[in-house]
């Protein structure tokens, strides 16, 4: 495997995803792209961010939206596509980096240097975790998980052909409640390791 | 009855599938086609000339279809043939005139001319925009002048987006002044046998006082924008020379003499007797021909699923027109209207820009034209009135929102490669007024003119 790595991370709400990112991206000293990935975006376009804003990881809606030769009218689906063309270009480059979410699994397929992974978590710990990072209540925490997941779902499946979170479309999935972020990001670090020994 | 019900189902299931997009429109709107051959034709009606009439391929081979002065053969509903091999013609023209660089050259050249002053390139654009898409498809105008005016917005640090948008205003606007310019308007006049010229002196007199009032609007509420926010000058050697935009020299001079070659045969074709589908065989050979070994290239390119879309949609269309629908419509418009002319033109052209600010304004206008012209039999009114009343609805409604027209699809999609995201909110509350004030300028116009 070439010295570039690029760590995919597809995720369950409250399944500890995104810090096991960030955690990689520390072990590895590489970068995390995640929600900044829209910052980088609209840096890279020399504009503002807040016209890319309320669109990241957002499905379009058909009903609004129309396709014709390939163009698209949805801006939902044009934001995706900025920030496809951007991990494509920055993959292209031979950077190396952690992105969470945003298809990237399916968006950077082709490109060798990628780990793809897949964090899920069982439901009461995800609630636990939940309602403590957002003080909320059991119920709302469960209904907030149930919707994000949703919206995840929703969005990945828009334009992906595989399934969010069908273990075929990654290299690994792990449930992060079994171990522990601790010990989830040690097996996975050893996982990133054998690969690229390879 | 039950033919009749099938019609209705089918027609309305092909809507919704294109909405959800379930699987591509062509397919969708060539199953819907099979479907009314099958059940609407052949189970409901029991009738294999009423197939026959839906495909209508007997057209081709009357001597009407190709020149004009021969005898005409009787209009019949079912696919236009006419109307599609004129664009499959002009298709073929467009991506022969893409490949050698005409339009960028065209665009960077009128840049140059107004010596890159952005409200300069602000309003000639807008004209440029409507006067090309007189003459070819409203989505190679603007993905030719989207793509320049990004490419002049980065060299001179200006929004593009104002730009944008009146250009896709225009180029709707242009493609309503002519026979040629819109699909509506080439399906209305070999449908109803309007000329070139019938065309451009009624629908293309609207365009123009109507164009003359957007540009106004678009610079007033656009002004503001139109600054550079470049910090230390602009260095205008960095911007691209015109000459350096043609691929092909050679085929450059050629598309040229072809283009205005396909403007004149269309602007004498009433006096040549050439029909649109000789034209647009004479264009696309003449094209093939000088392409040379690129001409397979462009075979290539042309946009079959377009082209698929318009021949299924005729055959749906036919099936509600054959069934007595499209009558029963008809009945229900004049009730309303009482069998006002007044009446009539304000129901069809607010009707015809509503819907066609929400769906394809192609099926729309194919559904219209039985229903216009029953109503002219009914009601004894003229039917060219009408039939320009439709045309300026449907090709103006459609720049009301993102949806509207396949040109605002591609302007905004252009735009939103570089980053310029534009919303609906964004778009509509521009584009909204000017689509209501073109409208309202066109009905006083035909009413003052024809009533």
């Amino acid at each position: 495997m070439s010295s570039q790595l690029i760590i995919s991370i597809g995720r369950e709400f409250g399944s500890a995803g995104h810090e096991i990112a960030q955690k990689l991206a520390e072990h590895y000293n590489i970068q995390l792209l995640d929600s900044n990935l829209l910052q980088e975006v609209a840096q890279e376009k020399n504009l503002d961010v807040k016209h890319l804003e309320g669109l990241d990881e957002k499905k379009r809606i058909k009903l609004f939206s129309r396709n014709v030769r390939g163009f698209h009218s949805s801006p939902e689906q044009n934001v995706s596509m900025l920030q496809f063309d951007f991990l494509r270009k920055k993959a292209q480059q031979g950077d190396s980096f952690v992105i969470v979410g945003r298809c990237s699994e399916s968006v950077l397929k082709s490109c060798d240097a990628m780990i793809s992974m897949f964090i899920l978590g069982d439901v009461p710990c995800k609630v636990k975790r939940v309602m403590e990072l957002y003080h909320m209540k059991e119920s709302t925490a469960k209904k907030y998980i149930a919707e994000q997941d949703l919206k995840r779902k929703r969005y990945h499946n828009s334009f992906c052909e595989g399934k969010w979170g069908d273990s075929r479309n990654y290299d690994i999935s792990v449930n992060s409640s079994k171990l522990g972020v601790e010990e989830t990001t040690r097996l996975l670090i050893d996982y990133i390791d054998m690969r690229r020994s390879k | 009855m039950f033919s009749q019900v099938l019609a209705v189902i089918i027609f309305v299931a092909m809507f919704l599938l294109i909405v959800t997009e379930i699987i591509e429109r062509h397919l969708i709107v060539l199953g819907c086609a099979l479907l009314t051959l099958i059940l609407v034709f052949g189970i409901g009606m029991h009738s294999v000339d009423a197939i026959m009439e839906a495909i209508n391929v007997q057209s081709i081979f009357q001597p009407g279809f190709w020149y004009a002065g021969a005898e005409a053969g009787e209009a019949s509903s079912g696919i236009n043939w006419e109307t599609i091999i004129f664009i499959f013609g002009m298709m073929v023209m467009v991506e022969g005139m893409a490949r050698v660089g005409f339009f960028r050259w065209l665009c960077m050249c009128i840049a140059k001319l107004v010596r890159y002053k952005i409200s300069s390139i602000f309003l000639t654009f807008m004209i440029l925009s409507a006067v090309l898409a007189m003459f070819i498809d409203s989505i190679t105008v603007i993905l030719f002048l989207a793509a320049v005016t990004i490419e002049l917005s980065q060299l001179l640090k200006f929004n593009p987006v104002p730009m944008i948008l009146s250009e896709i205003f225009c180029a709707n606007l242009g493609g309503s002044a002519t026979m040629c310019g819109d699909p509506p308007n080439i399906i209305i006049g070999t449908s109803l046998g309007y000329s070139f010229g019938d065309f451009i002196t009624n629908t293309g007199v609207l365009a123009a006082i109507s164009l003359v009032a957007v540009v106004i609007y678009f610079y007033l509420i656009f002004k503001k924008e139109l600054v550079s926010k470049a910090a230390g000058g602009i260095d205008y050697q960095s911007l691209p020379k015109p000459e350096s935009t043609i691929t092909d020299k050679k085929g450059f001079v050629i598309s040229s003499v072809i283009f205005i070659a396909t403007i004149l045969l269309l602007v004498t074709h009433a006096q040549t007797g050439l029909t649109v589908s000789t034209i647009g065989v004479i264009v696309a050979v003449a094209t093939l021909v000088s392409s040379g070994r690129h001409a397979v290239e462009l075979l290539k390119k042309v946009d079959y699923k377009t082209i698929a879309i318009f021949a299924g949609l005729f055959v749906v269309i036919s099936g509600l027109e054959q069934t007595g629908i499209l009558e029963i419509l008809a009945g229900l418009i004049g009730r309303i209207s009482g069998g006002s002319i007044m009446l009539m033109i304000a129901i069809i052209i607010w009707l015809s820009a509503i819907a066609s600010a929400f769906v394809d304004n192609i099926p729309f206008a194919t559904t219209m034209i039985p229903i216009i012209k029953s109503l002219s039999l009914t009601y004894g009114v003229d039917l060219s009135v009408l039939a320009w009343t439709l045309a300026m609805g449907t090709d103006i409604g459609g720049s009301a929102t993102p949806i509207g027209a396949s040109a605002n699809v591609v302007g905004i999609a252009t735009a939103s490669r570089e980053g310029y995201i534009i919303r609906w909110g964004t778009y509509c509350k521009k584009m909204v007024p000017a689509t209501i004030m073109v409208v309202l300028i066109s009905m006083i116009v035909i009413y003052l003119r024809y009533v």
